[in-house]
């Protein structure tokens, strides 16, 4: 489990985990490579884009512009609360909505859920729009993450809490490639070590966003499960509290390891896909604001995709015109990888922990959806990264050996298996024996 | 008088867009492949099901099918992923046209 059970597995192993070593980085190396099988728990869903599981292997997951339902153990599934326009759920919110990439995204679970049955789900909502969302140059609060307690036999929820109601969303379609409405939305919840929740947010083809102290789009925020910023948070003077770190792009992936180190998973635009350390108030460095770093003016004021953003460039250009992880900015968290100069749409991330996982234990899975574009290779894989222990870069990367599917998420779950869903509408089970 | 002139005039319109119209006589076989080595798949899933914001494929018309990839090859903006299909359609032959739009109309989402 990625969120509540990675959480209770640090919280039981404590201090003896921090204060030896983490496998896969000290000592306890394991030289075996597992034998990796792959099994389909779940065909036929509509773009599942996030998984969360409590201890006995019950599982919540959302699709996209459906709602979010809960496989149980024994394999029955109760739809419980969809999206305007669905049917079959035992419960509906009419503000929920499903455009382009945006609709109902991450899912996570309550590192406490046997005692308080709470659950979070992040989506696009037209609740909060107020004087809002009438052009794409103004603030749009159109992204919201909800709480809420499931029943005791799993079959409903209640008490649905709005607990973050101003993650920005872009209202309308842009003069940009993947130009729509609700481009860029992050969304991806996932608990702590410590019990915050932390949550992934994306630019909304906005340029001012990543760069903005008040909205927060472009985000990683750290709250605790009423909304509250965490008080450790310590973003720059006059920035929103909530604010853990700033200047990101679209964060779809987001993890802890096991030393509590969290990082992302971050799409790049045609050029540099990344993965990052973060680190407290730091920055991201995506800025495509037009008229700054050395840039004129953009189509609809978003430099994100220039220089030639309908054409094929060289990436090295593209990322030396808009870069990902901007040098001037003296804050700047350096990724511990960048993916040679290309795009091919990271998404999810989870540290794979447990022995059989042999010599991956400890490392990060990705995964890589890339749509061959431009010249860009064809992504559609699991990529395993052995991340240094700083941070700062990586070790090696290797091709999980799995079928070539439009990895959206990865969860690791109660079981030790690594549980993957895809675009194409799978969940899988992906087991490690030694 | 007035109904022969009406006549003449309705077989007139079907006679001149019979010319300007192209018989599409693609190989289903032949475009399910390229569908595969084109990545077409990679976006709109295996069998042109559709997935994540990319739409669904399987099934359209074969008409709207070549429409749509006559449009993007001309460089005329449909939808919020042109520049993606444009740039994708610009090489495609009238023959790779009519193999996919076949293909597609015949295809069961795998």
């Amino acid at each position: 489990m990625k969120k509540s059970f990675t959480t209770a597995l640090l919280l039981t192993a404590g201090i003896a985990v921090a204060t030896s070593s983490f496998a896969g980085h000290h000592g306890h190396k394991s030289a075996v490579v597992p034998k990796i099988t792959q099994e389909a728990v779940m065909t036929g869903l509509e773009s599942p884009w996030d998984v969360d599981m409590l201890a006995d292997g019950t599982m919540f997951y959302t699709e996209k512009c459906k709602g979010f339902s809960v496989r149980m153990p024994d394999g029955s599934v109760n739809a419980l609360y969809g999206m305007n326009g669905s049917s079959g759920y035992a419960g509906m919110g009419s503000d929920l909505i499903c455009s382009n990439q945006a609709g109902m995204l991450g899912i996570a679970v309550d590192p406490n859920f046997d005692q308080n049955r709470r659950i979070y789900v992040a989506s696009a909502s037209t609740k909060y729009h107020g004087d809002g969302c009438k052009t794409n140059f103004e603030r749009c609060d159109g992204n919201i993450v909800m709480r809420f307690e499931v029943s005791d036999d799993f079959k409903s929820v209640s008490n649905r809490t709005d607990i973050v109601k101003d993650i920005q969303f872009k209202p309308f379609e842009s003069n940009h490639p993947f130009g729509g409405n609700g481009a860029h939305n992050g969304n991806r919840p996932t608990f702590g070590p410590d019990g915050s929740l932390w949550i992934t947010t994306g630019d909304r083809h906005r340029g001012v966003c990543p760069q903005s102290p008040e909205l927060i789009c472009g985000k990683v925020l750290r709250i605790d499960t009423d909304g509250n910023a965490h008080p450790d948070n310590n973003p720059p003077a006059g920035f929103d509290k909530r604010i853990y770190t700033y200047g990101h792009r679209n964060v779809q992936g987001i993890a802890f390891r096991a030393d509590g180190a969290v990082f992302t998973a971050e799409h790049g635009p045609w050029h540099n896909d990344e993965l990052t350390m973060l680190v407290n108030g730091k920055n991201g460095g995506w800025d495509p604001r037009q008229n700054v770093g050395g840039r004129g003016e953009c189509p609809d004021e978003y430099c994100g995709y220039m220089p030639n953003q309908k054409e094929g460039v060289i990436p090295a250009v593209r990322a030396a015109y808009m870069p990902m992880s901007d040098t001037r900015f003296p804050d700047l968290m350096p990724p511990a990888w960048q993916n040679n100069g290309y795009s091919q749409g990271t998404s999810s991330i989870a540290f794979l922990s447990g022995k059989q996982w042999g010599m991956y234990e400890g490392r990060a899975v990705v995964g890589i959806m890339g749509i061959a574009f431009g010249g860009t290779p064809a992504g559609m894989r699991l990529d395993v990264y052995d991340i240094a222990q700083d941070g700062q870069s990586i070790k090696s990367v290797i091709h999980l050996p799995v079928e070539s599917k439009r990895y959206r998420g990865v969860t690791m779950g109660p079981d030790g298996a690594l549980y993957a869903n895809t675009d194409e509408g799978e969940i899988y089970k992906i087991t490690a024996t030694k | 008088m007035v109904s022969r002139l009406m006549y003449v005039g309705i077989f007139s319109a079907f006679l001149f867009a019979a010319l300007m119209s192209r018989a599409v006589a693609g190989d289903a076989a032949v475009g399910e492949q390229q569908f595969k080595e084109k990545n077409c798949f990679v976006c709109h899933g295996p069998g042109g099901k559709g997935m994540a914001s990319y739409p669904k494929l399987a099934g359209r018309d074969v008409d709207y099918l070549v429409d749509r990839l006559n449009t993007y090859r001309s460089g005329t903006k449909v939808g919020p992923n042109s520049d993606l299909m444009i740039m994708n359609a610009k090489p495609l032959t009238d023959e790779e046209i009519d193999n996919l739009a076949v293909y597609l109309n015949s295809a069961k989402p795998k």
